[in-house]
């Protein structure tokens, strides 16, 4: 089955992207790097309920199946970025939202609840297609403005069409996003086309997000099309 | 992790003669890809550029074959060592339709930890350790600036140390300029980069590397950052704009004495307020220096020589407490010394008294050629004397010497002893050394 191997490809690259997360939060000791989950399918659920340092954190997989709740799974999550369970100071959060197809339930008005929340609009908020059915309107509509985004640009829905790329993306989201929301990098100078506005515009987001990893050229990805699906 | 180059593959790069074996990928980050390589008999590390990089820095290449003939400041430094570009035959190797550059270093051995560790507290380390890392840092700076070179873009995460010996690497060169010339695309990185150039107002150079090693050996030596306290408590998000408040627009050093709007929170910044009281007065006047005045007015920063000199006299004065043992750094002139750990009193120490220098009697203490020779720069790599505790009874504290020569010794009985390189000679009733860099005097 088709959705079963997004499923099982997507269960793989978060395990996989795991340890990566792991030696993030080792080298920024300043910072506590807790994860939780949601998964949407008929309705929203907490996958992963309680807030789990990484170092702890035990993927259990997820299951394809269902229609694409994704407005229950925004309020859930609105519901998790209130103050409290937030602490009152941290550092920004990190929201990863997969997705591969349309929202079948009321998207805006999850998105407007979730956006309602201060950690939310403080939030690095991410978007990645699974496969080529996904809703790209709304996921951009989460991310927020795409001002200086380009169209090789994080602040575009990542479009992971094979398994190799959504692995990279999941790595990319979870170990170097993770790292420049928590320990900031090296900066450099704006380049010409964002040359007169501030880093938080040109960025498009309150932190400097990383670049996209390479494309890396690999003889199954240019002739075999997708792996999985 | 995706690796650009084809590990335990032989590749050929332009200009250099034998083929380079890729061994295996040791690590990635935002710039580029890290791999082992073998060279011949040699084993080397080798950087490859992500294309993303090099698009954003047009400049990399012109400045990193400029670093390779100019060379290394000195050894503490991971220098390029030669520029690598694909030959034909091993672009279609590269697994990216831009194959990109690189360039060869040494390895890293595995003695030297990332410093981000020590700020953390996650490094056994003793304090004298940390005062040489900090000396041997701003001994770095001092050589590259003295070539007229500047780094641009130090922090925690480009310095490695030896928490055994204090000694320091300083990686990821590939930034480092001509003072003043060129149009590199770094400024630094937040939390270590000078206010004028987190505005934008000035390009990075040596005035700003002050500020940034500044802050460096604040972070070594208090495990704090020097402008987080109460007004970092205000921040709820720790973002970007709250970031550029806190460093760039309003920054306040948290022990400024004049203004106490950003003192450490006895909570959440218990570190700082810990380890402050420990370090001697000159010390605390170079971070004032570079944090009060240094701050608006860059060329007033603490310069490399002065750290150089406040470091090293701050290790000629180490003293252990008798009771927990604990390294402290007391005033020599006060008469009323506490231990900073556990509040015991400090005894008045044995001092061995040289031509420019006074050094503490403690376990582990150290003279050099500088405590000799009033032009020798400070230098702490070739100690010419140790105080060493005997092996069998550490109450029995003795002067090693570690000078090529042998030294005279005279005990206070009239009694002469000749003290062959490498012997340690009982410092009770010693009353003077001659050696033929100069006398060395005990006071008591």
């Amino acid at each position: 089955m088709a959705a079963q191997g997004k499923m099982q490809a997507l269960n793989q690259a978060i395990r996989q992207s795991l340890p990566g997360m792991v030696e993030v939060a080792h080298q920024n000791p300043e910072a506590r790097v807790l994860v939780r989950a949601v998964r949407f399918a008929d309705h929203a659920a907490w996958h992963l309920a309680e807030a789990t340092p990484v170092q702890q954190l035990q993927w259990r997989d997820l299951e394809a199946g269902g229609t694409t709740a994704m407005g229950e799974a925004l309020e859930l999550l609105a519901d998790a970025l209130r103050s409290p369970p937030m602490e009152e100071r941290a550092l920004p959060p990190v929201v990863v939202l997969i997705s591969d197809g349309q929202p079948t339930d009321d998207f805006e008005a999850g998105l407007a609840k979730l956006m309602h929340q201060p950690w939310a609009q403080k939030a690095v908020r991410l978007a990645i297609a699974l496969g080529h059915d996904a809703n790209l309107e709304v996921l951009q509509q989460f991310i927020g403005s795409t001002a200086g985004g380009e169209d090789n640009s994080p602040r575009r829905p990542l479009q992971a069409s094979n398994a190799t790329t959504l692995a990279q993306y999941i790595q990319w989201a979870s170990t170097a996003v993770v790292s420049a929301a928590s320990m900031p990098a090296s900066r450099i100078t704006p380049t010409s086309q964002t040359q007169n506005s501030s880093d938080r515009a040109a960025n498009g987001s309150n932190i400097l997000l990383p670049d996209l990893p390479p494309t890396l050229m690999d003889p199954t990805d240019e002739n075999v099309g997708p792996l999985v699906w | 992790m995706n690796w650009l180059l084809p590990e335990a593959t032989d590749l050929s790069f332009e200009g250099i003669e034998q083929p380079l074996r890729i061994l295996s990928g040791l690590g990635g980050g935002t710039q580029g890809q890290v791999y082992a390589v073998q060279v011949g008999a040699e084993q080397l590390a080798l950087k490859w550029y992500l294309p993303a990089c090099i698009q954003r820095d047009p400049q990399l290449r012109h400045r990193l074959r400029q670093s390779i003939v100019l060379g290394a400041p000195n050894a503490d430094f991971l220098w390029p060592l030669a520029l690598l570009e694909p030959s034909a035959s091993t672009k279609p190797l590269i697994r990216h339709r831009q194959a990109g550059f690189g360039y060869l270093m040494q390895l890293r051995p595995p003695a030297y930890v990332g410093a981000y560790l020590h700020a953390a507290g996650a490094l056994e380390i003793s304090l004298q350790n940390v005062l040489r890392a900090c000396f041997f840092l701003a001994d770095g700076f001092h050589q590259l600036h003295l070539k007229g070179l500047c780094y641009k873009d130090i922090s925690l995460g480009n310095l490695f140390l030896d928490p055994n010996s204090g000694r320091i690497l300083i990686c990821d060169n590939d930034n480092v300029d001509i003072d003043g010339q060129g149009q590199g695309a770094v400024l630094g990185t937040p939390g270590f980069i000078a206010p004028e150039v987190l505005l934008g107002q000035v390009r990075p150079g040596t005035t700003s590397d002050l500020f940034s090693l500044a802050v460096l050996i604040f972070r070594l030596l208090t495990r704090h950052d020097p402008f987080r306290g109460q007004m970092e408590l205000e921040i709820r998000c720790l973002d970007e704009p709250a970031r550029r408040r806190l460093y760039g627009e309003d920054p306040v050093f948290i022990f400024n004495p004049s203004d106490s709007r950003n003192r450490p929170d006895p909570i959440e910044h218990a570190a700082a307020l810990i380890t402050w009281p420990i370090y001697p007065q000159p010390l605390k006047l170079l971070f004032e220096q570079s944090f009060v005045i240094g701050l608006r007015d860059r060329h007033q920063r603490a310069l490399t020589g002065q750290w150089k000199l406040a470091l090293a006299r701050s290790l000629d004065r180490r003293q252990l407490c008798s009771h927990c043992g604990q390294e402290n750094f007391p005033e020599l002139q006060s008469s009323t010394n506490t231990c900073w750990s556990c509040r015991t009193n400090l005894p008045k120490p044995l001092r061995l008294q040289l031509p420019f220098g006074l050094v503490v009697a403690a376990n582990g203490n150290e003279f050099y050629p500088h405590h000799f020779d009033r032009l020798a720069s400070e230098d702490l790599r070739q100690p010419l004397g140790r105080l060493v505790a005997h092996p069998q009874n550490d109450g029995i504290l003795g002067v090693q010497n570690l000078s090529q020569q042998c030294w005279q010794v005279r005990r206070r009985n009239g009694q002469l002893i000749s003290l062959d390189p490498g012997m340690t000679c009982n410092l009770t009733a010693l009353q003077q050394i001659d050696s033929c860099s100069g006398t060395i005097t005990v006071l008591r």
